[in-house]
């Protein structure tokens, strides 16, 4: 499902990723650890275009990413396959839960109002927070943001899910909810690559782990090699 | 009742209303203000004088061969009249249909072509007449307006469009003659009639003798049309507490008149020296005209000021969404439009906020026709207004869209949204709940703004105060009532601004943990 091959980056002039290989096999689950600064962020962010690869090559659910700048077309449809959830959640402020997961399909995809809202509502239901869907993001715990941004990235039904350190901004008792949700798509066979520092939540979920040092895959293995 | 439990449009309210007893209270303090009278002039040594050097020629206007010299027969005059009085004469620029609201302010008396009225004899000191004029009409030459009864039929477009000097003898006479077919349009200045006849913007314009035969040379297309119709007197305001200036003014005029130093100086500006001197020796006296009561006052000034309330809210109405939208789609195109058209809009906001409003209504409605694109008053009043505001709002727009945080674009991008739709449906609706505020008091700005319009012939609500409160002489009452038109108007917009700020508080403005 994702080929990275000999993947190159740099950010603000630095160079954060040399000579970076992976494998992602479709329904499994890897995970990238590290210190932090050794660019597995990075990583995730040159699977959706997010950074301008410097050399090498991505593909991903069918789509492929050479270095330098990329058309935004080519980004756009890579993006709609490839769902991203952020460290520190970014919901859409001015709409309600509901609205932020309703939004994607309806303006990406055309999706009628009333069916989005609907698939919408499906989904809160499944992240446990259909009773919240008509207040708005700012009146939610970190955890339940967190939840509502995962219902929000797969309104788009993507074939890959891309996880940036998506506990690191709570508390222990929010991010459990956080994690069986995770573990929840894992479990239902979701691709994904998710970068934590939760060796234990790796643990769990991992069906492969990669370990980066200075820009550098260093492990490669399964959890219990690895870790 | 606390300030505070006032709400913000009470706050308002008391506020405006503070400001209008404000206004009162000086308005009753300058009438108590004792003019210049004759021993102070004397004792300063100097006769200050006003008129409007825009106002131009024969009469006062900057000599063209030496731009910082003002010339003409009144700055003649007025030397003559200082010299008699045993004093220096010193110039005052006034706008010329406000001239009077400076007596015994900054100025002893108004020498400018001043018509002499039995509304202006009511109100002020008038001397004895220093000129005669007739008000003769002048259209281009290859115009259908052959004679001065053409007038009273339809022209080929309709109505004829006739430009008059704002508050002149020359306005009163075109609307107030039954049976013309025309659309009398004030201008602040008679060369902006004769250039707007010229493009063609206007059909004709009526003006004093005097005035059209001086600038005869510099419009060649335009000629006047029949023989001069009404003509009067010009006269020398000073205030009404002044008798011994003014008795001393009409000594000194009668003197020059009698020893003949009047008529060498018409000859020597080509006024026909002999013809004013027998003209002024056998004017007759015009008695002042009866004070208007309060009721009727009120019956025939209320419906030109609504009216003129309502294009000032026309005018605000109308420019401010087209403000949003330009200075919108400007912001937006600077932050995320390509490279090469970033600069070019930073100069459009840059040229538009640098350069007063003013001169931009003035470029748009006097400069635009001499390349072929006349606009109607209105359309140039509301275009005007827009773009100036729309530099204004870009810049708020701007902040806003900075303001709005970088991971809700980022994020908007990875659901695999274009640029547009992420700032369709995600940047722009925060950026604009954060500029609400801002772009509110904007529009109270604008609001008031709209008074410059005047200046393009536009007659909205302070005009038409300044106009009436000129012409009956009933300056603190038409303010009350002007004062109150003002309020009735921005208490509902207070309303409205608070129910905005309540509706922005409950959907919450970009707040990110």
């Amino acid at each position: 499902m994702i080929t990275v091959e000999s993947v190159a980056a740099f950010r603000a002039g630095v160079r954060v990723l040399e000579d970076v290989s992976l494998n992602v096999p479709a329904g499994t689950v890897t995970t990238l650890v590290g210190p932090s600064g050794s660019g597995k962020s990075t990583l995730l962010r040159c699977l959706n275009g997010l950074e301008t690869l410097a050399a090498g090559s991505v593909e991903i659910a069918g789509h492929r990413l050479t270095a330098g700048p990329q058309s935004p077309r080519r980004l756009e449809l890579l993006r709609r396959d490839v769902g991203m959830v952020f460290q520190q959640f970014n919901l859409f402020p001015h709409l309600s839960v509901l609205d932020n997961v309703a939004l994607p399909p309806r303006v990406i995809r055309q999706m009628p109002a009333a069916e989005a809202r609907a698939q919408a509502q499906t989904l809160l239901e499944r992240v446990g927070l259909a009773h919240l869907a008509d207040v708005r993001p700012t009146a939610l715990s970190g955890g339940q943001q967190q939840r509502v941004a995962i219902a929000r990235s797969l309104a788009m039904e993507p074939r890959v899910m891309l996880f940036d350190e998506p506990t690191s901004a709570l508390d222990p008792a929010m991010s459990g909810e956080v994690l069986e949700v995770i573990l929840g798509l894992a479990r239902a066979g979701q691709t994904m690559v998710v970068v934590t520092h939760d060796h234990s939540f790796a643990r769990r979920v991992a069906t492969q782990v990669a370990e980066l040092v200075a820009g550098r895959v260093v492990r490669q293995g399964t959890a219990a090699e690895v870790l | 009742m606390s300030w505070d439990s006032l709400g913000k449009g009470g706050r308002w309210a008391v506020g405006l209303l503070l400001a209008v007893a404000l206004l009162l209270a000086g308005a009753v303090a300058a009438g108590s203000v004792a003019a210049a009278e004759l021993e102070e002039v004397v004792a300063r040594g100097e006769l200050i004088w006003a008129a409007d050097q825009e106002g131009g020629g024969p009469h006062v206007f900057l000599d063209p061969k030496n731009p910082s010299q003002l010339t003409g027969f009144e700055v003649e005059l007025a030397e003559l009249l200082a010299a008699e009085l045993g004093v220096k004469a010193r110039f005052q620029q006034g706008q010329w249909d406000r001239l009077p609201l400076l007596l015994g302010r900054t100025a002893d008396c108004v020498i400018n072509g001043i018509e002499l009225t039995p509304g202006r004899q009511r109100d002020y000191r008038c001397s004895r007449p220093y000129f005669a004029y007739a008000l003769q009409l002048v259209a281009r030459r290859d115009a259908p307006l052959t004679s001065f009864e053409r007038l009273e039929s339809l022209g080929p477009h309709g109505r004829w469009r006739v430009g008059v000097l704002t508050g002149s003898a020359a306005e009163i006479l075109m609307r107030g003659r039954a049976g013309l077919e025309v659309d009398v349009v004030g201008y602040d200045g008679t060369v902006d009639c004769l250039e707007q006849v010229t493009t063609g913007v206007l059909d004709a314009t009526v003006l004093d003798d005097c005035i059209a035969s001086f600038y005869a040379d510099r419009f060649p297309r335009l000629r006047a049309v029949d023989r001069p119709q009404a003509g009067g007197f010009y006269t020398i305001l000073t205030p009404p507490d002044t008798p011994h200036l003014s008795a001393k003014i009409d000594e000194a005029l009668g003197r020059l008149l009698t020893d003949g130093r009047l008529k060498q100086l018409y000859d020597s500006w080509d006024l026909a020296g002999r013809q004013q001197v027998l003209l002024l020796r056998d004017a007759d006296e015009i008695p002042p005209a009866p004070r208007d009561s309060w009721g009727h006052l009120l019956r025939s000034a209320l419906p030109l000021l609504l009216s003129a309330a309502g294009m000032t809210v026309l005018l605000s109405a109308a420019s401010f969404p087209l403000a949003i939208l330009i200075g919108l789609a400007v912001a937006i195109g600077r932050l995320y439009g390509p490279p090469l058209l970033r600069p070019l809009l930073a100069g459009y906001v840059e040229v538009l906020r640098g350069t007063p409003l003013m001169l931009q209504l003035y470029a748009l409605f006097f400069l635009l026709p001499k390349i072929g694109l006349a606009l109607p008053a209105l359309a140039a009043a509301i275009i005007g207004l827009a773009l100036n505001y729309s530099a204004y709002e870009s810049e708020i727009y701007r902040a806003g869209l900075k303001a709005v945080p970088g991971g809700q674009f980022e994020a908007a991008l990875a659901l695999g949204m274009t640029k547009w739709q992420a700032l369709r449906h995600v940047i722009v609706p925060q950026a604009v709940r954060i500029v609400m505020p801002p772009v509110t008091s904007d529009f109270i700005a604008l609001f008031k703004d709209t008074s410059v319009c005047s200046a393009i012939t536009v007659i909205e609500l302070t005009k038409r105060y300044s106009v009436l409160a000129l012409s009956t002489g009933r300056i603190v009452e038409l303010a009350v009532v002007t004062a109150l038109l003002y309020l009735a108007m921005s208490w509902p917009m207070a309303l409205v601004s608070r129910w905005l700020e309540r509706r922005l508080e409950r959907t919450g403005a970009a707040r990110q943990p």
